[in-house]
């Protein structure tokens, strides 16, 4: 097993037999897009790690209705959302999102992508300033297809939409975003 | 520029997201002990030991709670189960009553009306014959609520019912497809909170009275939901031929049980 991450199907059959550390090691997998994920739906990071916190405690009692063989993302990733969503609305308020550069980013970090190197930094900038300028559901629609890289069916999951409203959704998000690039003044 | 979508996601990798906690702690919550799946609960209540330690331990951490607030915060944290106290505050304080559908502010989906929510779905929704028409219909579509959608009845005054805090709202009916887990629902309640079985009309039901939190059921997937309690008041579940019927409101039992009963 040396230098071959567990399998995910292996790991939630492990959990789901109520091997801790199996847990352990799916929370540790999947932390950062729970959490990231709640962020872009809460728009506070306290939220989201609460989100986060709960909905892990809640899939790990639902673990026994997990289907072996499933997709575990997307089903982690409705609970975590699921939460996320409940405290949105307990608390009755939405923090817009509003994401930022990092500060000295450069293609060149963190093994970018062939893309990311493609893009200049003023082009990034101002595209990010485009997104954050548009409304919340366009901006959570593209947040969780682009920046976090979910599929379809997880950006379902996440937002709590069905996958052709996603589609549709983002489509109208990124028509909107065409239109607003192609009217700000470039840089 | 090259391509939208090709730019949008190299932009993730530049992007300054607060930093992740270390979640992985939370296998050593309370709340996870008894084993890796809810069945093992089952097993861990009925036996007892464990579950009596954690029943002892969020009494205590209760009492502590009430007898000495300006440490809630640091008592909460030391438990790790400051999340679950927030939300208990929420639902105790509602906020005044804005203008607009009574609704919308407690998160009960999009609003429509009956006829097109019985176009959307594909189960017959009860309608309690005592209240007569709703006053506000919502609907949750699948993707956001359980399986085959959640759809809530929103009833504004109704003579003898009081209004629940400032809501503006007397009753709300909540339904979806599924089934109560006797077990787990009861379990998940708490040590505080003991739901009095009931039948109406043959239908098995369990009476809550005061607040409480969340709710648990299985949704027609099998799927496990948990739901947030909408008004903090009294609550009368029902598990009505497939359907699980939620009646919240500044009820009695009587009331709640008559409301039930004319469900058609």
């Amino acid at each position: 097993m040396e230098g071959r991450p567990e399998d995910d199907s292996e790991l939630f059959a492990r959990a789901q037999r109520g091997e801790t550390a199996a847990y352990e090691e799916i929370v540790r997998r999947y932390q950062q897009l729970a959490f990231r994920t709640a962020y872009v739906i809460t728009g506070s990071a306290s939220e989201a790690e609460d989100a986060a916190q709960d909905g892990f405690v809640k899939a790990f009692r639902a673990l026994n209705r997990f289907r072996p063989g499933a997709p575990p993302r997307p089903w982690l990733l409705r609970i975590v959302a699921n939460e996320a969503r409940n405290r949105v609305r307990s608390t009755q308020r939405r923090l817009g999102l509003e994401l930022r550069l990092a500060e000295g980013f450069r293609p060149g970090d963190a093994a970018p992508s062939p893309e990311a190197a493609s893009v200049a930094a003023e082009d990034r900038s101002r595209l990010l300033e485009l997104v954050n300028a548009l409304g919340q559901e366009d901006r959570e629609v593209i947040a969780s297809r682009y920046f976090l890289e979910l599929s379809g069916d997880e950006t379902a999951a996440a937002l709590g939409i069905p996958e052709g409203t996603v589609k549709s959704r983002l489509s109208r998000a990124l028509a909107r975003l065409r239109t607003s690039y192609a009217e700000a003044p470039h840089a | 520029m090259p391509d939208l979508e090709q730019a949008l996601t190299a932009l993730g990798p530049a992007l300054d997201w607060p930093p992740t906690p270390d979640l992985t702690g939370v296998v050593h919550l309370p709340a996870m002990r008894g084993g890796g799946a809810e069945r093992r609960w089952g097993g861990a209540f009925e036996n007892a030991p464990r579950w009596a330690i954690a029943a002892a331990a969020v009494v205590f951490a209760l009492a502590a709670l009430a007898l000495y607030p300006p440490s809630r915060e640091a008592i909460a944290n030391w438990v790790n189960v400051h999340t679950s106290f927030r939300q208990v505050q929420h639902l105790a304080t509602p906020s005044p009553q804005p203008p607009g559908p009574l609704g919308e502010r407690l998160g009960l989906g999009g609003r429509t009306t009956l006829v097109d929510a019985r176009k959307q779905i594909t189960w017959k929704i009860a309608i309690p014959s005592t209240l007569g028409q709703p006053d506000e219909v919502y609907l949750e579509p699948p993707a956001d609520a359980p399986a085959q959608g959640e759809v809530t009845l929103v009833y504004a005054t109704r003579p003898g019912i009081p209004i629940a805090g400032q809501t503006g709202v007397s009753v709300l009916v909540t339904e979806a497809r599924g089934a109560v887990d006797q077990n787990f629902f009861v379990k998940m309640l708490g040590p505080n909170t003991t739901p009095e079985a009931v039948t109406v009309a043959g239908h098995q039901g369990y009476w809550i009275a005061g607040p409480f939190n969340e709710f648990f059921f299985n949704d027609a997937n099998g799927n496990f939901r948990s739901e947030t309690v909408r008004l903090a008041a009294n609550t009368l579940i029902i598990d009505y031929s497939g359907t699980v019927i939620r009646i919240e409101g500044n009820l009695t039992k009587a009331q709640a049980l008559e409301i039930a009963a004319s469900l058609t």
